[in-house]
């Protein structure tokens, strides 16, 4: 790997979690406030996150495993913050009862 | 309060002030970077790096055993069995600690043979104490684990935290046996040396932390035992299906075979993941209770903690876990920066909701709040965050021209050392060192005072939980 | 539901830590195996006497020990039992004196000074430090560096005084040089070469 794209691919990656994270972010506070502007921000950010994927998968020297790894777990970061919400508001509904001693 | 309450605020007192000494031996680490005639000779660079990275581990370690009995009575209705043995050996390893730290400052190395090993350094990062301290390590992590699951015996009660809190403590004991050995093949010596450093950190540790977590969580926030318990499990699953094999990532360079680039890249590219689901819980946790708690200090700090181990460990973790970059940035200050970020925001700030969580209880003060929590607050983040983006910066330099540039040899270290980008990143390290020190200060202040004042101004009310 | 359920949860924590943990015990049997002194990744001690490069492999994609011919260590052609006895004491000296907290050794340890898995090979050792020590070998100047650092410094980071006896610079010299054998999947890139690739 060349010096130069060794570091452009690690600072993508970083992004790439970065972008996915904001996503979280985002998404979680939008459904909190019910709010349209943070969950148009939340997919911008996620937008983001698939176009690092692509700049990643069409410009880096990294091998096509991790490629393909990276698309996959772009997916990935797509369905988990809704996924993970809807896991929390149904438990939280379910669970009022056995509080702290 | 119980006796084992009262020794748990003894391990925070003890756990704090190693937080200093951490901070401090840390602060001169940083110094050799730039001064490098330092004491030469005298107290060189290993001495005070291994008493920075020895009082990291045993902070948090007095920190979680401290945090485990102040909440073990609570969680059983009844003292903890065998507390007049755990409160003689807080004792004895206070003082194991001071003089281990006595001799590395001042004997630092011993000849090459087994009496050094045994008596005053052993030399394998993290695990540098003396065999007799490790004994003694052994005999207190033994007592912790007897406390504990013969107090649950005795109460005859047993809940779902306690369940992961005591499996999770069994392997934290047996892999610490690991700080006996001493193996001639540095590849086998290193693969054994991972399981204990990894398998403590990224696998025993997060569980123990995550019981810890949720006990905070039903105290903090009220939330109820049936969602904690199942998020714990969830946490446990995740945290462990991907750090397990997420170990592999130690393994790509050491000798070990060629098919642990897949594994390790693999798994340990995954763990962002459970962090991501845990930022979401974290904004979910803090909209819920909208952001209304008793107790500010502990819930900024666990929000904190949240964040912080996404973006240390996640977005950190991930810039430099794959083979093909590791191959480069690995051994280099990108690696500190992240240790440093995913350590603090797992386990630091942690600990620091722990202590403020139980302050509430011993002050008896409702709301618990002040200034100065704000200040060390901001003043530890920042220079916590200033420090590892001077040190990614100055570890992207050496990755740039002494790894994939220079290959790796004496002259390419020199040159990347030289260059300014480096020692920029270095400088800007040491300045947020000294700003994270003052945040250091402003918290042992705010810990010392916080509650006070209003405590004897109302007399003391129950507790929230 | 199930996903209310915390025993569902429970019996996935349990399930996925146990597969994993499965899977590790056989990769670690595996590569204990693959590990050993005297395997194809993990040469033998004896190797200290034997000629040690690093090139680049086009079959496999990363740079590969190369081990070549006779090569006496300090002129002594030591047998395996001497050899692991002499490596096993410069492991000692490198714990004793905690190496580990200034330098790495395939890259793990500390940061403060460079990196030694190819320490053996850098041909600083011949540029710079056998002109230095006035030795005429690579391995006696490398043994005159470690007894006495501070008289030989480089740059401004200088190696402080350990007070390495003769036997203990020589085993530390040949630890060196047998680490520098073993098969570390290409780390670190392109030693000594300021191009990548070839």
């Amino acid at each position: 790997m060349s010096p130069g794209g060794l570091i452009i691919t690690a600072v993508l990656l970083g992004l790439f979690v970065a972008a996915g994270g904001a996503y979280g972010i985002l998404y979680a506070a939008g459904q909190l406030r019910r709010s349209a502007p943070l969950a148009r921000a939340a997919q911008g950010c996620y937008a983001l996150q698939l176009l690092i994927t692509l700049a990643v998968c069409l410009g880096s020297p990294l091998a096509l495993p991790w490629k393909v790894f990276l698309a996959a777990s772009a997916a990935a970061y797509g369905f988990i913050p809704p996924l993970m919400w809807r896991l929390l508001e149904t438990m939280h509904r379910a669970g009022k009862e056995m509080r702290f001693p | 309060m119980y006796r084992s309450q009262r020794l748990a605020l003894r391990y925070f007192t003890a756990a704090i002030t190693l937080f200093g000494v951490m901070t401090a031996a840390g602060l001169l680490s940083a110094l050799y970077y730039v001064e490098p005639s330092l004491l030469y000779n005298v107290f060189d660079f290993q001495m005070a790096k291994i008493l920075h990275i020895d009082t990291l581990v045993i902070w948090l370690l007095m920190g979680f055993i401290g945090a485990v009995y102040w909440f073990l009575p609570k969680e059983l209705g009844r003292e903890t069995v065998g507390i007049a043995l755990a409160e003689v050996l807080f004792w004895v390893f206070c003082a194991a600690v001071a003089v281990v730290a006595a001799v590395f400052i001042l004997v630092q190395y011993g000849a090459s043979n087994q009496f050094s090993m045994w008596f005053i350094n052993q030399g394998r990062k993290y695990v540098e104490a003396p065999r007799w301290a490790a004994v003694g390590i052994v005999i207190v992590v033994l007592t912790f684990v007897y406390n504990v699951t013969m107090t649950a015996w005795r109460a005859r009660k047993m809940t779902g935290v306690l369940w992961v809190l005591i499996i999770d403590l069994v392997p934290l004991t047996v892999l610490y046996l690991d700080a006996f050995p001493q193996m001639t093949n540095m590849s086998q010596d290193l693969y054994w040396w991972w399981w204990l450093v990894h398998m403590w950190v990224e696998a025993t540790w997060e569980v123990l932390i995550g019981c810890l977590m949720a006990w905070s969580l039903m105290e903090l926030m009220g939330t109820s035992r049936k969602i904690v318990e199942a998020w714990l499990y969830i946490e446990v699953m995740l945290v462990l299906g991907t750090g397990i094999l997420g170990l592999g990532h130690h393994y790509f360079w050491i000798g070990t075979p060629q098919y642990w680039l897949g594994i390790g890249g693999f798994f340990s590219a995954l763990e962002p993941l459970p962090l991501l689901g845990m930022v979401v819980h974290a904004v979910y946790d803090a909209g819920a209770h909208h952001m209304k708690t008793t107790n500010r200090p502990a819930f900024y700090w666990v929000l904190a903690e949240a964040f912080g181990n996404f973006i240390g460990a996640g977005i950190w973790g991930f810039m430099m876990t794959l083979p093909q970059i590791n191959l480069y940035s690995h051994g280099t200050q990108w690696t500190v920066s992240h240790g440093h970020f995913a350590f603090w925001g797992a386990y630091g700030c942690g600990v620091i909701a722990m202590v403020y969580l139980v302050l509430q209880h011993t002050r008896g003060t409702t709301p618990l709040d002040s200034r100065a929590w704000k200040w060390s607050f901001a003043l530890l983040n920042l220079g916590m965050l200033g420090m590892v983006g001077g040190l990614l910066v100055a570890g992207i330099a050496q990755a740039f021209y002494g790894r994939a540039q220079g290959g790796s040899t004496l002259q390419a270290f020199v040159v990347a050392s030289e260059n300014h980008w480096f020692q920029s990143g270095m400088y800007a390290r040491l300045v947020f060192g000294i700003l994270f020190s003052v945040g250091y200060v402003v918290l042992v202040y705010d810990l010392l005072a916080i509650g006070r004042r209003a405590a004897i101004a109302a007399p003391p009310q129950a507790s929230v939980a | 539901m199930l996903i209310e359920d915390p025993g569902f949860w429970r019996a996935g924590a349990i399930s996925t830590t146990l597969v994993m943990l499965v899977v590790l015990v056989f990769l670690t049997i595996d590569s204990l195996a693959a590990t050993r002194a005297g395997s194809a990744r993990v040469p033998n001690y004896d190797v200290i006497d034997r000629q040690i490069g690093y090139a680049y492999d086009w079959s496999r994609g990363y740079d590969m020990p190369v081990i070549g011919g006779a090569e006496a260590l300090f002129g002594r052609d030591d047998s395996l039992a001497e050899a692991t006895a002499l490596v096993a004491r410069g492991k000692l000296v490198i714990q004793s004196r905690a190496c580990m907290d200034c330098h790495t050794f395939f890259g793990n340890g500390a940061y403060y000074g460079p990196d030694l898995t190819k320490a053996w090979l850098d041909p600083a050792w011949s540029a710079i430090w056998m002109p230095m020590t006035g030795a005429s070998t690579r391995e006696e100047a490398m043994a005159q560096f470690l007894m006495h650092p501070d008289r030989y410094p480089t740059w401004s980071r200088r190696m402080p005084d350990l007070h390495l006896t003769r036997a203990e610079a020589e085993a530390t010299v040949a630890y060196l040089k047998w680490m520098s054998a073993v098969d570390t999947n290409g780390f670190p890139a392109h030693f000594g070469r300021s191009e990548p690739g070839g």
